[in-house]
Parts: C-alpha cells; sequence; structure tokens
C-alpha cells in the first residue's frame, strides 16, 4: 500500500512538473522547432522478484534492444518513446498452482516491448545540472509452449509472462569535461509484472496467472554520456538496486543521434 | 537443515536396530525350525497362507439377505408394505442411498427372491448382499526395509526374496521434500478395523471410526489386514517408532466392514463408503474386492466420488480380473502389485480398469499390538498382495489434496496415474492391463518438474 501511495507520489511530481515546463514553454518562450534524437539501445538487468504473496524469490533476467525517439520540445526537456524486443529469463520461478507443478528452466522468453520517458533539467550551475528522469518499459513475452517431461502421457504448459517497470528520480550531472558528462541518477525503481501459465495433459487441465514484483524500490545507477561527434553520443550506465541480503545488477548501452 | 540431518540419522539409526534384531529373530527361528517338537507356536513368526497371497473361497452372497431399491417416488409406507408382500422384513435401510437390506424367509433362495422382486415395478432394482474379503494377509511377522519408500536394492528381509533393483521404489522421500501431507486431509480405511492403540498409529487416528460389522462406534481392528494397510498409508512418522507412512500427517478414519475373518458384506461396506463421505474422509482406501459389482455398490462408490472423496481400491489377487470396486472405472483408481524390482507378480488381478501399480510384494508395515508374542515389535514384514500396494497410492491422493485442496477427484485421479513410471514400457508401452499407467512415482506427483524444452 505504502510503495503505491508512494509510486503515485513520484508520477504526479513528474506530470506536474511536466505540466509546469510545457505551461512555461508556451508562455514565456517563443515557439522552437522539436528536436529529434533517434537512439539504438540495449540493456540488460537481472532482478529478484517475489511471488506467491513474497513466500518464494527467483530471478528475472532480461535482455533488450530498444528503438528510442527522443523529442525534445524545448531546450532541457524531451519526452520519448521506446520499442523493442526483450528476451526475459524466468528460471526458477514454480507454478505450484497447476495439477503437474511445473519449475521454469533457463530458457529465454521473447517478447515485445514499449515505453516512454521524460527528461527536464531542473537547475543548472556552474558545472553541475540536476534534472528529473523517468522512464517505464512494458514487456509483454510471446505465447510458448514447453513440453512436461517424464509423464506416462503428453502434457504441454503455455505461456507467456509480461512486466512492466517505472523508474523516476533526479539525475546528478558534471558537465566540466569537454567529451564526456557522468552522471548518478538514483531513483525510485518499481517493477511488477504476471506469469499466465496453462497446463493440458490429455483432459487434466488447468491454470496459474501469478503476480510477481521486484525486489527492491530504489536504485542507484552511474554513468557517463559521450559526445563523440557533434550530433552523435553515447550512453553508458551500471546500476544496482540494494535489497534485503544482497543487490541486483543491471547495465545499459545507447547510441543516439540528433537532428 | 540440521532437523533433516537429525531425521536422518535417526533413520538410519532405526533400520540398523531393526535389521539387527531382525538378524537375531532370523538366527533364532532358524535354531527353533531345526527342532520339529517347537515348530508350532515357540516363536514370533506366524506364516499366513503358507506365504501365498490370500484367496477367498467362500460363499459368494449372503444366504438370507438382499439389497433393494425402490423408485425414489414410493414413499416409505408403500416400501414397508412391500417388503412385508413379499415375506421379507427390512433389516435397515443405508441412508442417502436409499438401498434397503432386507432379510428374506427361511427356505427361499436368493436369487429365486431377487428375481420375483426385481419384477415388481416399483423397485429401481434388487441384488444379493454380496461379500466382499479382503485381499491379502501378512506373512511374516518383522521388516527389515521399506524398500517401497526408498529401495537401494537391499535384501527386504523375507527370507527367499530376491534382491532388489536400485529405485524400484515410489519416490518417497523426494517426495516429502515438497509435502508431508496436512492433518486436516483424512484418509478413511475401510478394511477390518485398525489397532487405535498402536504406538505408530495412535496419534494419526482421527476418532475411533464406525464399526459395521457389530454396528458401534469403535473400529478396533480383531483380524491385522486394516492395521497393516492403515501404517502403509499413515503411520506416524519422523518419531524414532516403527515404520514411515506414505502420508506422514494426514489421519487415519478407521472404519470397519470385515469381520475376524476378513469377510464382510456388500452392505457394510455401502454403508461405510457413505458414512465416510458424509464424515469428512477426503480419500477412501479400500484394500478389499469382491468378484460380482452390483448397482448399489457402485452408487455409493458413485455418492462419494460425488462428494469429491478419491477412492482407490485394490485390483485383487488372483490373477483374475479386477475385482468391485476397483473395477468401477469412472470413479475409482484400481492399483496392481508389484515387487522390489518392479516386476509384477502373476497373482495380481488384470484388466482394463488397472490405473497404476504400487509395491506390494514383500511390504513392511504395523500389526496390531496383540497380535505377535508380549514383548516382540508390533510391526510385519512381507505382505502381499493388492491389499498393501493400495494404501501406498491412496497416501499419495492425501498428499496431492494436502498441498492442492482445490483439485477434484478426477485431477487427483489423473495426476496419480499420469505420474506413474511405465516399468513394463519393454514389454507393454504405454498403458496396459497388467499394471495401468505404470509403478506410482510420487516424486514426479509432487515435486515441480522442471520444464526447460519447448515445442
Amino acid at each position: 500500500m505504502r510503495r503505491r501511495l508512494s509510486l503515485i507520489i513520484v508520477l504526479l511530481f513528474a506530470l506536474n512538473l511536466t505540466c509546469h515546463s510545457l505551461s512555461q514553454a508556451q508562455t514565456e518562450e517563443p515557439a522552437q522547432a522539436v528536436k529529434l534524437k533517434p537512439a539504438f539501445g540495449f540493456e540488460y538487468f537481472s532482478r529478484t522478484i517475489k511471488w506467491d504473496d513474497d513466500k518464494y524469490t527467483s530471478k528475472l533476467q532480461s535482455y533488450f534492444f530498444t528503438f528510442n525517439m527522443e523529442f525534445e520540445i524545448q531546450e532541457g526537456f524531451s519526452l520519448g518513446v521506446l520499442l523493442g524486443y526483450s528476451l526475459a529469463n524466468n528460471e526458477g520461478m514454480i507454478f505450484r498452482q497447476l495439477p503437474f507443478s511445473v519449475e521454469l528452466g533457463d530458457k529465454s522468453i521473447g517478447g515485445y516491448l514499449l515505453g516512454g520517458e521524460i527528461k527536464k533539467s531542473l537547475i543548472s550551475q556552474e558545472n553541475y545540472e540536476i534534472g528529473l528522469f523517468g522512464q517505464f518499459v512494458y514487456s509483454l513475452g510471446v505465447k510458448n509452449t514447453w513440453d512436461i517431461p517424464g509423464l506416462a502421457v503428453e502434457g504441454t504448459v503455455e505461456g507467456n509472462p509480461s512486466w512492466m517497470r517505472v523508474s523516476v528520480g533526479p539525475v546528478i550531472s558534471y558537465q566540466g569535461f569537454d567529451f564526456f558528462s557522468p552522471y548518478l541518477f538514483l531513483n525510485f525503481n518499481r517493477l511488477w509484472g504476471n506469469f499466465k501459465m496453462e497446463e493440458t495433459i490429455e483432459s487434466l487441465t488447468g491454470s496459474e496467472d501469478k503476480k510477481f514484483t521486484g525486489d527492491g524500490l530504489f536504485c542507484v545507477a552511474v554513468g557517463s554520456i559521450f559526445e563523440l561527434a557533434e550530433s552523435f553520443e553515447l550512453n553508458g550506465e551500471v546500476s544496482l538496486i540494494p535489497r534485503k541480503n544482497g543487490a541486483d545488477l543491471g547495465f545499459m548501452f545507447k547510441a543516439s543521434y540528433s537532428f | 537443515m540440521k532437523k533433516r540431518k537429525l531425521s536422518f540419522i535417526f533413520f538410519i539409526i532405526l533400520i540398523f536396530s531393526f535389521s539387527w534384531s531382525f538378524q537375531d529373530f532370523r538366527t533364532h527361528r532358524e535354531r527353533e525350525l531345526q527342532k520339529p517338537e517347537s515348530k508350532e507356536r515357540t516363536t514370533h513368526i506366524k506364516l499366513y497362507n503358507q506365504g501365498q497371497p490370500f484367496r477367498y473361497q467362500g460363499p459368494l452372497y449372503a444366504p438370507d439377505q438382499i439389497l433393494v431399491k425402490f423408485k425414489p417416488s414410493i414413499s416409505e409406507q408403500k416400501i414397508q408394505a412391500t417388503i412385508a408382500a413379499y415375506k421379507s422384513k427390512k433389516l435397515r435401510r443405508i441412508p442417502r442411498v436409499n438401498i434397503y437390506q432386507v432379510g428374506i424367509p427361511e427356505g427361499v433362495e436368493v436369487m429365486e427372491m431377487v428375481y420375483v422382486m426385481s419384477q415388481n415395478p416399483d423397485i429401481e432394482y434388487v441384488e444379493p448382499n454380496y461379500i466382499a474379503h479382503i485381499t491379502v494377509t501378512p506373512n511374516d511377522p518383522f521388516f527389515k526395509y521399506q524398500y517401497a519408500l526408498y529401495n537401494s536394492g537391499q535384501d527386504v528381509g523375507v527370507p527367499g526374496s530376491p534382491q532388489g533393483k536400485n529405485r524400484a521404489d515410489i519416490k518417497a522421500t523426494g517426495a516429502w521434500e515438497e509435502t508431508k501431507g496436512d492433518e486436516e486431509v483424512i484418509i478413511a480405511v475401510l478394511d477390518t478395523g485398525v489397532d487405535l492403540l498402536h504406538p505408530d498409529l495412535a496419534e494419526k487416528i482421527h476418532n475411533s471410526g464406525r464399526d459395521f460389522v457389530n454396528d458401534d462406534f469403535d473400529a478396533t481392528d480383531d483380524h491385522s489386514h486394516g492395521t497393516f494397510v492403515a501404517g502403509i498409508a499413515a503411520a506416524e512418522t519422523n518419531n524414532q517408532k516403527g515404520i514411515a507412512g506414505v502420508a506422514w500427517n494426514c489421519k487415519i478414519l478407521p472404519l470397519k466392514v470385515m469381520d475376524v475373518e476378513g469377510e464382510g458384506l456388500y452392505s457394510w461396506i455401502i454403508d461405510a463408503i457413505v458414512w465416510a463421505a458424509d464424515n469428512g474422509a477426503h480419500v477412501i482406501n479400500l484394500s478389499l474386492g469382491g468378484e460380482i459389482g452390483i448397482q448399489a455398490l457402485e452408487e455409493a462408490v458413485r455418492y462419494a466420488y460425488m462428494k469429491d472423496i478419491v477412492i482407490v481400491a485394490a485390483a485383487g489377487n488372483d490373477g483374475d480380473p479386477v475385482l468391485y470396486p476397483a473395477a468401477y472405472d469412472d470413479y475409482c483408481l484400481a492399483v496392481a502389485a508389484t515387487d522390489n524390482r518392479d516386476i509384477r507378480p502373476s497373482w495380481s488381478n488384470f484388466g482394463p480398469e488397472v490405473d497404476v501399480a504400487a509395491p506390494g510384494v514383500g511390504i513392511a508395515s504395523t500389526v496390531p499390538t496383540w497380535y505377535w508374542d508380549p514383548g516382540a515389535l508390533p510391526y510385519g514384514a512381507g505382505g502381499d498382495g493388492t491389499s498393501f500396494a493400495t494404501p501406498h497410492v491412496a497416501g499419495l491422493a492425501a498428499l496431492i489434496k494436502s498441498i492442492k485442496p482445490w483439485l477434484e477427484p478426477d485431477d487427483i485421479m489423473d495426476i496419480i496415474r499420469y505420474s506413474a513410471d511405465d516399468t513394463n514400457s519393454s514389454q507393454h508401452p504405454g498403458k496396459d492391463e497388467l499394471i495401468g499407467h505404470g509403478r506410482l512415482n510420487m516424486e514426479k506427483a509432487l515435486v515441480p518438474i522442471k520444464i526447460e524444452s519447448s515445442k
């Protein structure tokens, strides 16, 4: 409940900032052309997820390839969309509501990715800049069928996972170097999803819709943007989500071109 | 982890102590057997039926009574009048299924009365009150190892038994990692009763049950068969005593439907099935059967099945077609027997109704405390028969019900069938009439199966 409330507060805050910036852009500054910034990205994360009323945990490992399109509406404020393809691996997740309980192996499941981003510069002083960055990513896995080995008759389970991740928080960057800007991104990071499975073994059928959530709510990410040419930049980032008894890791790499 | 290690050590100590006692016992027995004059009753060994599976040779049905089902529209008054018109007497009415146990006049043949009454348009059906019988009695007093639960290829402690095959067992130890059962889940054991004071069973008895033979509420065992069956299904486990039951934590509801000779009227069984269904049973174990199938028995079995109860019954030990009620394919799991090498003994009944097999040769379990001479441990080894294969399956059904209480009886029956190992696949691939889908595999039925390859 508390977590939901904090998520809503953060989202409202982000929305408020966006609206405020848009209204400022309309009233104070003359209209300017929207800058486009297409980018190709790759991201990997390994996240501990909890399921069955947080009784059990396993890992969600996901690789995804994205195409981002960022629209810089005004100086220091941009919105973006991202589309892509993901490979997710829910190894160790167990479905005990099915007639025959099954445990997922390490096979990755493909899925389609859709997301949105918001970026807003808030304070800029000397070489430091504080901004706000928010992102949501939704992955819809394609349906997969697995054989159930070792039974006296043939049986299969069919299912597809979906998950959504929201991250939002301040970005503190140093812009004192010529070609690269290191930054620190502290963010509220929430992941949740579900995995629906259907089992069919002759006349024996059952289904289970398993909800899961990511363990840990806050993420620390460090990264840097390298300006390789006037309009071409590379972005690398490593993230860490501390949780009880450990931490989860991830990294991201993005190449973008602006025109 | 510590607990598991401790339990393992206890288990090993237990096995060694039994082995030691049994060695002494065997040596003692051999010495005794060498003395012809002390052969009769000077040792603890009681070899039943010359070590062969028990085969019933008594009458098929009670000579003085029949079972009558009247049409639902017939009033109680008219029923009474009809029974009187045939100079018969209502002995009792089995509730829920509304079947009347009717005493017929002396000198009248049962089949003659069945024919005459079946012509009456008010009667739905009329059948003899058949006699069922237990399908086995144990033939050796002690056990060495319960190979049925975990088989390392050990000697089962029964003289003349063949060397066992490694892992020709029901994989109980692996399955117990997933569940040891829920104490709310009740296995009704319809048999000769259960020794309510047995040290390995007393804590597992749901209540003193019901005795349909003597018509009271004390289902104490006066034969031994029911105690043996109950021990296999759910003896108290990890208690440093005796044997392990398949369903560690599930409870036993003893219902006596077989008399001291191991025989029982179908009416007692029908009554007990209905009573079990109405009194909280989740699984019914029927290590008994009769050669004849009648509508009244089928109706009782259907009644229990409709009340979400899993019914497990012995196929029989005559090398003949499957007995009733096991042969009621839609409502019962029919269980055949295998040995410690996964081989089906020739006496295990066969037919298309056989669903699965479980170890039923050289089985170790509990016997009543009065069974042996004073001082002997109340356990026995060497039990042969589908009677002793059946409670392995009933135990598994109770474990499945414990962790998946939402499943219907059909689902549980299918899980048990489909998880079986097709141990005779080289001669009879797939489901066959000898061992059905195969020998029970508890681990596959309960432990999550890892899925790797996709279609």
